[in-house]
């Protein structure tokens, strides 16, 4: 009875909600929405290029959303970095089935930081960079809606990194969190004999939470970018596909980032004050409702905005438009809709009630359809075009070929009978890091290449970018492969040590890794060296997307801040932050 | 009516969300004709409330967009997704009365301009 009189009284709320938002949307028109004196109104921005001071005081106080972009990706790369370095020292670990170079508690504190460190520090913070460079720039925007609550967000990164972080630091007493990226309870809770009641967990804790209000605050500034700020002739019937895809993310980041904070904050509770939603007669399964509430629409977060990248780029080298635009818009909303209904895929095996399971199971069966949709948008594009394989190509390919693996060994775990089997092995891994690093790493990669010529003035080498991509394409391809074999095999994941059996196949996966090291290598290095002495770029298109009719507005933006450029003596800093030339009249 | 409210074209477009939608349809029927785990009155809602919140979510936004969509290519000048700004973008319309007089050849891109393949 009481139970049901919840119930109601949930449905009533969200019918509340459903109202306001309603009536909001009857009396604003939010598109002529002028806040007065709140920075970018629809007509030129306040701060202009021309008022940034010089040297390190820019970058700290920058509000240009070019800027912003250009330090989120700084940010991600270093992350990304760091991520990378945890990853190889624990395949090298797994080289041998016993413990060997680290501890096994270090190897779970490093497994903890490395899915963190890449989901929350590389992967959202990636797709922010190119998001605040580009979006403004293709919308024909002048600056975000926000311009300061943008600086703000990005500022919350650096500390949220730290927090994170805070165990490997030579803190006294504070050792790094081992509870996995998923932070299942009652571990996480720190009860029990073992050492997660330390300090350094509830600093973690408190690390991804604020990254959480930065992506909220990013993803608030995107939607009422989008909503307001376009330029005269962009409506909703020729909005760029990178555009759509980032608004979607960010209705999906705006309510799911707020749950993980509040499940964050019962958890610290839980450890801190004595509460009891998780322990001490609480509910474990409640965390992984809540958790996978947020944490299965933030797959979906860290994925679209990539699909947008590669749905903008792969045209373009294909010598034709994207097959079926309107497939792609609609089927990224409808994923965005329906990956709020499938969370509980991941609980297959916790026991929940078998009529929930089936639900969960044949909406996660229905929100494969327009993923596979958008797949075969990109082969059509593809088909009996022009194709030019560029490195960003290459990349938007590779993206293709690890996503239809991914993709496919996923619809295999979202059939209850088959995850009871492979859930918690390798499987899992082997499929979930075909999508992370063999897909959204690699439209990430698209991404840098493509535009490497706009961010940095000058263009990469070539020949370095294409060793790049097959370095890891096919380092990829040999680690990711080889879990899903040991998956195949019942090798359990998230263990430093391993039956002998399975040794031969993690030893292929550490090749593997080792392989996409030196790429790794061989990117920085393409990208330092090129960023400080490459070719300056002469045409401001560098790949003649104009020969084609295939020039997208930022290129166009390009063009008009090379020109005006030149018209003003060459000096760069000589532009408005929206990229149009300063109107004096 | 919704013939009227949207063009053969858009309706369409939409069919790629109608997959899912029917997918999701499929299930709700299949578990009211077979339900092995018997009946139960909250376990049930829920059961059936999980697949109808998304379905019933799916279909209002689908709709929704699909007007703003439509709105916008009724309102005005439609340009190609993200060109509206470079010097030779032209409104779809123009392009198309272009091309049925022959003289869109200058979509197809030409043997040079291979980027840095």
């Amino acid at each position: 009875m009481a139970i049901t009189g919840q119930i109601a009284l949930t449905v009533l709320m969200g019918l509340f909600l459903v109202g306001v938002a309603a009536w909001l949307a009857r009396v604003e028109n939010w598109r002529s929405y002028t806040p007065v004196g709140g920075g970018a109104t629809g007509g030129e921005t306040a701060y202009g290029s021309d008022e940034k001071p010089a040297g390190l005081i820019r970058w700290l106080t920058t509000v240009d959303h070019k800027d912003i972009g250009l330090l989120y990706g700084a940010f991600g790369i270093t992350a990304f970095v760091v991520g990378g370095l945890m990853v190889m020292v624990m395949r090298l670990e797994l080289f041998d089935p016993e413990m060997t170079l680290i501890s096994n508690t270090y190897y779970n504190s490093l497994l903890t930081s490395h899915g963190i460190t890449m989901l929350f520090l590389f992967g959202t913070p990636i797709i922010a960079a190119f998001a605040n460079y580009f979006v403004p720039l293709l919308i024909g925007a002048d600056d975000m809606a926000f311009p300061r609550i943008n600086a703000i967000a990005f500022w919350l990164l650096p500390p949220g990194a730290l927090l994170i972080w805070a165990g490997f630091l030579p803190i006294p007493g504070v050792i790094p969190a081992q509870t996995g990226w998923t932070m299942y309870t009652p571990l996480s809770a720190g009860v029990g004999s073992g050492n997660q009641a330390n300090a350094g967990v509830d600093l973690m804790l408190l690390g991804l939470h604020l990254t959480g209000v930065s992506a909220t605050m990013g993803a608030i500034n995107f939607i009422a970018t989008i909503f307001t700020e376009r330029g005269e002739n962009v409506s909703w019937a020729n909005l760029d596909i990178f555009s759509w895809t980032i608004l979607t993310q960010s209705g999906l980041i705006l309510f799911a980032f707020p749950l993980l904070g509040s499940a964050i904050v019962m958890l610290l509770l839980d450890r801190n004050f004595g509460t009891a939603f998780f322990i001490n007669g609480g509910s474990p399964i409640l965390w992984q409702h809540l958790f996978w509430f947020f944490g299965h629409p933030e797959v979906y977060i860290l994925v679209l905005p990539p699909m947008g990248l590669v749905s903008l780029i792969l045209p373009r080298f294909s010598g034709r438009r994207l097959f079926g635009f309107k497939f792609v818009v609609y089927s990224t909303l409808a994923i965005g809709v329906l990956s709020f209904g499938v969370w509980a895929h991941h609980m297959f095996a916790t026991g929940i009630d078998p009529r929930l399971r089936s639900s969960f199971m044949a909406v996660s069966l229905a929100i494969a359809i327009p993923s596979a949709v958008k797949t075969f948008n990109w082969i059509t594009t593809m088909w009996n075009g022009r194709l030019r394989l560029t490195t960003p190509m290459l990349f938007c390919i590779g993206f293709v070929q690890n996503f239809i693996i991914g993709g496919v060994t996923g619809v295999f775990l979202a059939s209850i009978p088959v995850d009871l089997v492979l859930h918690d092995t390798y499987y899992v891994v082997g499929h979930f890091h075909y999508i992370v690093m063999g897909a959204i790493t690699f439209a990430g990669m698209a991404g840098l290449y493509y535009w490497f010529p706009v961010f940095a003035g000058r263009m990469y080498q070539r020949r370095l970018g294409k060793i790049h991509f097959w370095l890891w394409l096919v380092g990829s391809n040999i680690t990711f492969l080889a879990m899903i074999l040991l998956g195949y095999g019942g090798m359990p994941r998230r263990y430093a040590t391993y039956l002998p059996q399975f040794a031969t196949l993690h030893q292929v996966a550490t090749l593997g890794a080792l392989v996409m090291f030196v790429g790794g290598l061989v990117w920085v290095y393409n990208f330092v060296v090129s960023w400080l002495e490459g070719p300056r770029v002469e045409d401001a298109d560098p790949w003649n997307l104009k020969q084609s009719g295939l020039r997208t507005n930022e290129w166009a933006w390009f063009e008009r801040k090379r020109e005006t450029a030149l018209a003003d003596g060459g000096d760069e800093e000589a532009l408005a932050d929206g990229g149009d030339p300063v109107d004096e009249e | 009516m919704a013939a009227r409210t949207f063009d053969r074209e858009t309706l369409l477009d939409l069919v790629v969300n109608a997959v899912p939608l029917f997918i999701m349809a499929f299930f709700v029927a299949a578990f009211v004709l077979f339900a092995p785990f018997g009946f139960d009155p909250l376990a049930s809602l829920l059961q059936f409330g999980l697949i109808v919140a998304p379905f019933v979510a799916l279909l209002v936004l689908t709709y929704f967009s699909a007007r703003a969509i439509t709105d916008a290519e009724r309102g005005g000048p439609v340009f190609l997704p993200g060109q509206t700004t470079p010097t030779e973008a032209r409104p779809v319309e123009h392009e198309a009365e272009a091309e049925e007089a022959g003289a869109a050849a200058s979509s197809e891109p030409t043997e040079s301009g291979d980027g840095d393949a």
